[in-house]
Parts: C-alpha cells; sequence; structure tokens
C-alpha cells in the first residue's frame, strides 16, 4: 500500500482543473484489508479457549474458596484442576453451576479465581471473551 | 468485446470513515469492516453511479484521475476488481 500515491485518495470535484494521481498498484500489491467481526472472534474463542486453574508457574498449588492460590496441602483450600478448564465449562462456573465431572465446591473456588485473573495472567484472554456481551 | 459488468452496493450500504490516506469500510450487509487504500475506494465510488464493464470503469478513472500503472493498465484494474470481488464488496453480473 505504501507504494500508492496518497493524492489519489482525493476525489476531483467537479470542474477540478488539477487531476490528481492514481496509482493502480503492482498485480500483487493489496488495496483491501478485510477486518474479521470481533464478535465471530468471540464467539471461536469461547468455544476452544482453555482456563488453566492456577497458572502453569502455580502448578501444583491449592484454590482457596475465596480463589486465591496457596500452598499445596492448605485445609480448606482445594487441589488443583487436573486438566484446563474449557470455555464453556468455565460460564457455567461463572454462573454459579457445575460442569459435569467437576466438584461442587471446587468448581466455585475455580470460578473465584478465574474472576481474580487480571491482563497478562494465563487464560485471561478467555476469562476477557466470555464476560464480553453476545 | 464486452466483459462482465461489475457491481458494488449502493454507497449507503457502505459508510466510509478516512483514515490519514486510508478509508475504512462498514458493508452493512455482511457485517464486515475493511480498510481500502487508492485506488479501492475510487473504484467503488465509480460503481455506486452503476454497473459496468472493466473498460468504462478504467475510462471514467482516466478522465478523472492522472491514472498511474506499473503495467498492463486493464490486468491492474482486474486484480483490484478481484481484491474487491474477494472480500464480497464487488462482484459480476
Amino acid at each position: 500500500m505504501s507504494e500508492q500515491d496518497e493524492s489519489g485518495q482525493h476525489e476531483s470535484g467537479a470542474g477540478a482543473s488539477r487531476r490528481y494521481v492514481l496509482a493502480l498498484g503492482a498485480a500483487a500489491a493489496s488495496t483491501v484489508v478485510t477486518i474479521r467481526p470481533a464478535l465471530a472472534q468471540t464467539a471461536g474463542s469461547i468455544v476452544n479457549c482453555e482456563i488453566p486453574v492456577p497458572a502453569p508457574q502455580a502448578a501444583g498449588s491449592y484454590i482457596a474458596p475465596d480463589g486465591s492460590v496457596v500452598a499445596p496441602g492448605t485445609p480448606g483450600a482445594f487441589p488443583p484442576a487436573s486438566r484446563p478448564l474449557k470455555g464453556e465449562e468455565v460460564k457455567v462456573m461463572l454462573r454459579g453451576g457445575t460442569p459435569p465431572g467437576i466438584d461442587a465446591e471446587s468448581s466455585q473456588a475455580y470460578a473465584n479465581y478465574i474472576r481474580r485473573l487480571q491482563a497478562g495472567m494465563s487464560g485471561f484472554t478467555c476469562y476477557a471473551s466470555l464476560q464480553m456481551p453476545r | 468485446m464486452a466483459g462482465p459488468r461489475y457491481t458494488a452496493d449502493p454507497p449507503g450500504a457502505m459508510p466510509t470513515v478516512e483514515l490519514n490516506g486510508l478509508t475504512a469500510l462498514f458493508h452493512v450487509r455482511s457485517g464486515m469492516t475493511h480498510i481500502l487504500a487508492a485506488p479501492a475506494p475510487q473504484i467503488l465510488a465509480l460503481l455506486a453511479e452503476g454497473p459496468t464493464t472493466r473498460e468504462t470503469i478504467l475510462a471514467r478513472l482516466t478522465d478523472r484521475f492522472a491514472v498511474e500503472s506499473e503495467g498492463d493498465v486493464l490486468e491492474l484494474l482486474e486484480a483490484r476488481l478481484s481484491e474487491l470481488e474477494n472480500a464480497g464488496l464487488v462482484w459480476r453480473s
């Protein structure tokens, strides 16, 4: 696109005394870039994204009922999720439900952990996309 | 010989915003947004006047602009039209 003459962007007005240069570009040039709809991407990411609980760097740590990451074996806390949670499962958990195969109390601790995720943390983008209205 | 006629949606179906020499275009029917560089917006503006052939598009462009190309003008126009076709902004009728 850099080869395009910017002056070509301006339509000459009726009876313009000056003709603007309009470059047709090279055969392989690209003058149209399509932006994929953000909502479509969001829908795709909800189906496919996963959230590890806890993040890989805290692997093995337990999750307290309030969602904080605590030392393994801490009384009252729950063992980490055995596998990354899928977007659809997280949606259920965030609404207070329990997805199949996950203990109900652990489920709410995990949901609280996910609610505490911040930008830059593993799984945050997935969580953010789950929060977006569709 | 007369080639295919190219058609585009009317301007009302494709609101645009100028962005520093580029044009952002929202195609209402598809819900897609496109960023266009010259000569794509100029071609769409011509097609807004009605379906027309590649030859007529070129004639109108050269009438309004000092058209420059790095090769065969009609082939390059065809390449630009193909891009617009691939984006769903232009189709042959």
